[in-house]
């Protein structure tokens, strides 16, 4: 089934400030394929947002590719023109915003929004009725009632405006759909229903998602795939199964750790002494070091490169055979 | 069992629904519908539940920060007599002390500091207040409360402002605040949920080992049962303005009863992709609870309802055992016809 069809390789960002650079991106390499599901997790403010802006390229003005490539199809998406851009945009690689839930224009009907997002995007001309229809089958597919793309924001619940906002980011058939902390602030049973709804329509529609959490729980309800940001790094990648059965790197492990669960022994957690770095000044060498208990002098000074640990699934440390096994988590 | 500190009764809050000025309102809001519910010395009880089924506004009548419409918060009082005493009738000569006993944490680390008054400022203002100790004890109080929550060197975060300062070292410094007075009764209204999960350990280690130290008790409000689960002795779920269910934290985990409870458990993401989670049912509904009927709170929403239910009044909570109350007509129907 697998064919890569998004690849990210390399991968350095940049925020130009007054006060310097933030380093947001730093050296990041994944790969998704058809059909597959990826979720990044990570602490606030590791970058992953600044991942997602960038492979629709609707980053910040002052972000600066410093270099690696956004491959989609083979293309390097960073290489094309904003008008080329602006076509693959929505129908190649479209993105439920983080708190777009909350961003819905008021004074306009929902459906009218989402008819101006095809009208601007979706190749295929299609006449008011079709639009109509397609939103009616959107609204369907995401559980709502086609009735209501004739209501206004303020007359959706929370759920049902993020459910709304899932069928803007299907509207123009896309290939992938990057979801970005897509039910953060909804009550539990609802992020339940919309994971299980994303989930079913991935499958249905065979499209690959890139989920964006900083909960590791709901990344390990929905992917196949898991990579473990921290300060702008990918620190650990591989499938969901393996690094929740064995986190390689210290700080993977540490969250996992950290993760209270309703499952499984009540136990005590480790906590993580410290906190995350200033992206102006990270650290040098790792940038765990600061906070790693298995730090070593080389730690400090020399970058630890991504490493295959087996069965795929790679770490970026320099003494992740040093990482004991999970106890309990997974029984 | 011993006297409680604290015990609860039929403690009701309704708001008015404004329909413009000048009219008497006729709907209310009731955000909090007549529960029931005590607190044991030392004991941490977890209130949970969806987002507006009442936990804040409980949490609030609790330390007289909102006043009840009816019902009854009582509180021991061990200096005086052996008797509780209502929260509402404590006489102004003695609402200093009981602003000593009681306290709050919020969930905005970012909104429970003045940003112009430093950590020493902050941490100190109670001690002020209650005219506690010389300024130089004061510092030396500040001081070791700050040791305590784990901002040491003290001396480095004293005459720091909230914005020099992280979401996680804010609450730490909202913490020392609340547990400078030293005292008996503390609700955290979901003091970790606004911080990155690396910190949320390090705080409800740290709230632990106070409550461990001085004998506090919690009302730990959280939606997250996770959370709740590492944090209290007991676990009482809302829905509503309505406590649905009641118990100890690993019974109501285990052993959940009343049909939101176990929708509410159920829908709880696992950080365990081998976990296979049971799926339980429950349909839409309401979210706000205004006028509501004399029926089941949770009907509309309840895949279970039957005709009992919607010919009766809303069902009491009733021990079904061991200190685990369930309010639901068909628990109580199924143990008796088993
Ligand atoms: N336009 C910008 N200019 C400068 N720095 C920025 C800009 N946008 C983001 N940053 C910084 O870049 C880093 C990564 O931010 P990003 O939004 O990608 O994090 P995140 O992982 O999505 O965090 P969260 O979980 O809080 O959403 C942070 O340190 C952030 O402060
Ligand atoms: N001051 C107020 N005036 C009017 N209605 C209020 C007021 N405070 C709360 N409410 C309403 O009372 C109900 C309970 O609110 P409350 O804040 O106690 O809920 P909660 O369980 O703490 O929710 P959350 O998880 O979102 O914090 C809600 O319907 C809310 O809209
Ligand atoms: S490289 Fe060193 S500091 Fe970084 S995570 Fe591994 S052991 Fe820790
Ligand atoms: S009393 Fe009836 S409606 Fe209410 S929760 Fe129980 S079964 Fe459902
Ligand atoms: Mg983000
Ligand atoms: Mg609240």
């Amino acid at each position: 089934m697998s064919r890569p069809l998004l690849e990210v390789d390399h991968l350095v960002m940049n925020y130009t400030t007054e006060k310097g650079d933030v380093s947001a991106i730093q050296d990041v390499s994944f790969t998704l394929n058809e059909g597959e599901s990826l979720g990044l997790v990570g602490e606030s403010g590791c970058g992953k947002t600044s991942i997602a802006m960038s492979l629709l390229r609707l980053v910040a003005e002052n972000a600066r590719f410093d270099s690696g490539e956004i491959r989609l199809d083979g293309t390097d998406l960073l290489s094309l023109t904003d008008e080329e851009m602006r076509q693959r945009r929505w129908n190649d690689i479209s993105m439920v915003f983080q708190g777009a839930m909350n961003a819905w224009n008021p004074v306009y009907k929902v459906g009218d929004q989402i008819r101006e997002a095809m009208d601007l995007h979706f190749h295929p001309r299609l006449s008011n009725a079709e639009v109509e229809a397609r939103i009616s089958k959107l609204f369907e597919l995401v559980g709502l009632n086609p009735a209501m793309m004739n209501r206004y924001p303020h007359e959706f619940s929370g759920g049902m405006r993020q459910r709304a906002i899932i069928a803007m980011a299907l509207s123009c058939d896309p290939k992938i759909i990057i979801a970005d902390e897509p039910t953060t602030a909804l009550d539990v049973i609802v992020q339940d229903q919309i994971l299980q709804e994303l989930k079913k329509i991935q499958a249905d529609l065979g499209m690959s998602i890139i989920y964006i959490s900083h909960d590791i729980a709901v990344i390990a309800e929905v992917t196949d795939k898991i990579g473990v940001m921290y300060a702008g790094k990918l620190v650990e990648l591989g499938s969901t199964r393996e690094v929740f059965a064995r986190p390689r790197h210290p700080y993977a492990f540490l969250l996992l750790s950290s993760t209270p669960s309703v499952t499984g022994p009540r136990r005590k957690l480790a906590p993580l002494e410290g906190e995350p770095p200033d992206l102006l000044n990270p650290p040098t060498g790792c940038r765990f070091h600061p906070r790693c208990p298995y730090a070593t002098d080389q730690c400090a000074t020399d970058e630890p490169p991504m490493e295959d640990a087996g069965d795929g699934h790679q770490v970026a440390c320099w003494n992740w055979k040093e990482v004991p096994e999970l106890g309990g988590l997974t029984k | 069992m011993s006297q409680p500190l604290l015990k609860v009764e039929n403690l009701t809050k309704l708001f008015p629904v404004s329909k413009g000025f000048l009219r008497t309102p006729t709907d209310f809001i009731h955000a909090v519908d007549g529960i029931n519910f005590e607190i044991q010395p030392g004991e941490s009880l977890g209130l949970v539940g969806e987002s507006g089924c009442g936990k804040s506004t409980t949490g609030r009548m609790l330390v007289k920060l909102m006043e009840a419409s009816s019902g009854h918060v009582l509180m021991s009082d061990k200096t005086h007599t052996d008797d509780l005493i209502d929260i509402a009738n404590i006489p102004n000569d003695q609402m200093k002390r009981f602003r000593r006993r009681v306290q709050m944490i919020f969930q905005d680390p970012y909104e429970s500091m003045n940003p112009r008054r430093t950590v020493f400022e902050t941490v100190s203002e109670p001690l002020t207040v209650q005219n506690i100790g010389s300024l130089k004890e004061r510092e030396e109080r500040v001081s070791e409360m700050l040791r305590l929550v784990g901002l040491a060197p003290p001396d480095a975060f004293l005459f720091r402002y909230p914005h020099e300062l992280s979401g996680g070292q804010r609450q730490r410094v909202a913490i020392a605040r609340a547990l400078v007075l030293d005292p008996s009764f503390v609700v955290a209204d979901e003091p970790t949920s606004m911080l990155d999960v690396s910190i949320r350990i390090s705080i409800m280690d740290l709230m632990l080992k106070l409550a461990d130290e001085f004998d506090v008790s919690y009302l730990y409000i959280t939606h997250d049962l996770a959370v709740a689960r590492y944090m209290c002795d007991r676990i009482a779920v809302m829905y509503l303005g309505k406590i649905v269910e009641i118990g100890d934290t690993e019974e109501i985990l285990g052993n959940p009863q009343h049909p939101y409870t176990k929708a509410l458990l159920s829908a709880v993401p696992v950080p365990d992709p081998s976990f296979k989670r049971e799926e339980v049912e429950i349909l839409g509904g309401i979210t706000k609870a205004i006028n509501p009927p004399s029926e089941c709170r949770f009907i509309e929403r309840c895949p279970w309802a039957k005709d009992v239910c919607r010919t009766s009044d809303h069902p009491p909570l009733e021990d079904k055992g061991d200190g685990h109350y369930v309010a639901c007509h068909l628990v109580e129907s199924a143990l008796t016809s088993a």
